[in-house]
């Protein structure tokens, strides 16, 4: 079972599982500390019709029954992602049907519902790359993360990276510890202030679900992307970013 | 006499941002004398560009208050940095607080790029979920129109945002897809595509096709003065992209 999967598991057990979605999404009711929540995980599927989604990937199928499975949130719900996602489906037959509408209808949902009152929140527990991770999990507005070497967050695997800017893997892994953006570590990532909560390796579930609770309760799960350039960490880390904001907006009717 | 038409793939992202704008009234924000550049290219062997390969110009459009940001395919082909992804985002920002108090901007987002910028991998994503959230955010007060009309088209996390855009212009030359071909080739092989198969990838990823299938609002001529008549009347008679939902799969795509 993938690390999605096991969480998916562990966080959805006792729901109730929403019906009508294809094998690769797993959608269930259930209550956290009272608070009811929809827990919505992408797992692999061998037998899935696309064979480039086979692995967990978000294809066109995912990404549809993502937004399915996030509209379909009950009144009053929260919504949890767990997100193991090894990236979006890199099949040509996907981009003749259109993929990027696919993974835009999953991240319009998650949008639309935290900012119609929702709490989003996400836990990452495996893979959180590109497309995949823009379409589930990083639409949420508090997001918790397991620090152990199975977690990654990146953009593109080192491959085609290579290909991509004409550089060697070797000077990745160099480049990697000169410019942190480009590391593939959760712990890096984390210092963009992206992360809220980092558990370590290891931790119970029953921890995680615990620490949960807080964020489902507080109003942090309403809170819009934009607002992690305020978090502890992006003050410095997204100083440009910040800079840019500010001076944009002194020029904007000057 | 024939006047020819002029190109607006072959304008540097600065001259096509002016040029959608009513004339004379153009006023660039963080221009490239305020040298907002990347400081994590050099470390990477790449030399920086003083925009950062986005550019956003204030100005009217059609008479009314506007924005264009336009992204410069010829720079590291045309990728969202941290600083390009915060023009992008900050210019959505600020034209949600301008729907807000009631003074609306038109917002066109003339995009060419290849999506996000490898150098800079997870600033760059973490701005792309601030573009995707703007996006919808505005896009429920007023149209958010993209025009999609360089040489590279619009790629990966960029394509995602474009597809939330209430309206698409595409020419028959751009190209909107969420891989490229070289990205799947490497990724999933060469009897999956074969990158340098072109005719292929315009047949499934190309202007034309998109627009047939519904994925863009007009197809438009690659011409300044066509795509501004065009730019203006996506405001003026918008015309709405179908919602996000599953599209018919054409016979043997799926197994």
């Amino acid at each position: 079972m993938s690390r999605g999967a096991e969480w998916f598991a562990h966080v959805g057990a006792g729901g109730t599982p929403v019906a009508g979605l294809p094998a690769s999404v797993r959608a269930a009711d259930t209550t956290i500390d009272g608070v009811p929540v929809r827990v919505v995980a992408v797992v692999r599927d061998p037998g899935a019709r696309f064979p480039r989604a086979r692995q967990g990937e978000v294809g066109i199928d995912e990404g549809f029954a993502l937004a399915r499975a996030v509209r379909g949130t009950p009144p009053g719900s929260a919504i949890l992602a767990i997100v193991d996602v090894p990236g979006q489906a890199f099949g040509v037959r996907e981009e003749a049907i259109g993929l990027q509408r696919a993974l835009a209808a999953s991240a319009q949902a998650y949008v639309q519902m935290r900012r119609g009152g929702h709490p989003v929140l996400a836990l990452v527990v495996g893979k959180a790359i590109s497309g995949a991770f823009l379409a589930h999990g990083l639409q949420a507005g508090w997001i918790g993360a397991i620090d152990d070497a199975a977690v990654e967050v990146h953009v593109m695997s080192k491959p085609a990276v290579a290909r991509v800017t004409r550089m060697d893997e070797a000077d990745l892994v160099r480049i990697a510890r000169e410019v942190p953006a480009t590391a593939r570590d959760i712990e890096t990532f984390a210092r963009f202030g992206a992360v809220d909560e980092l558990f370590p390796a290891g931790v119970a579930p029953e921890a995680v679900v615990a620490a949960l609770a807080p964020a489902l309760r507080d109003g942090r799960g309403l809170r819009n992307p934009v607002a992690r350039l305020a978090y502890p960490g992006a003050v410095q880390t997204r100083a440009l970013a910040r800079e840019v904001r500010a001076r944009l907006q002194e020029a904007w009717d000057a | 006499m024939i006047a020819l038409a002029e190109s607006f793939a072959e304008r540097s992202a600065r001259e096509r941002a002016r040029g959608l704008l009513d004339p004379g009234t153009a006023r660039e924000l963080i221009d490239p004398f305020e040298r907002v550049e990347s400081p994590y290219l050099a470390a990477q062997g790449v030399v920086p560009q003083s925009d950062d390969g986005v550019v956003v110009m204030r100005g009217t459009l059609g008479g009314v208050r506007a924005c264009v940001v336009a992204t410069d395919g010829r720079f590291l082909g045309g990728s969202i940095g941290e600083i390009g992804g915060a023009k992008i985002a900050g210019a959505l920002e600020l034209t949600l607080r301008d729907a807000e108090r009631g003074t609306p901007t038109r917002l066109v987002l003339a995009l060419d790029t290849g999506g996000i910028r490898l150098q800079e991998a997870n600033l760059a994503i973490l701005a792309v979920s601030e573009i995707a959230d703007a996006i919808t955010a505005l896009r429920a007060k007023q149209p958010v129109v993209a025009l999609v009309a360089g040489r590279v088209g619009v790629y990966g996390g960029l394509s995602l945002c474009t597809s939330l855009c209430s309206a698409i212009l595409v020419t028959e030359g751009a190209r909107i897809g969420l891989n490229g071909p070289d990205v799947i080739e490497t990724e999933a092989g060469v009897e999956e595509l074969d990158a340098s198969d072109l005719p292929l990838v315009w047949r499934i990823t190309g202007g034309k096709r998109r627009f047939e299938q519904g994925f863009a609002t007009e197809l438009v001529r690659d011409d300044v003065d066509a795509i501004r008549a065009a730019v203006v009347r996506a405001f003026e008679e918008p015309r709405e992209l179908p919602p996000l939902e599953m599209p018919a799969i054409p016979e043997g795509y799926a197994p």
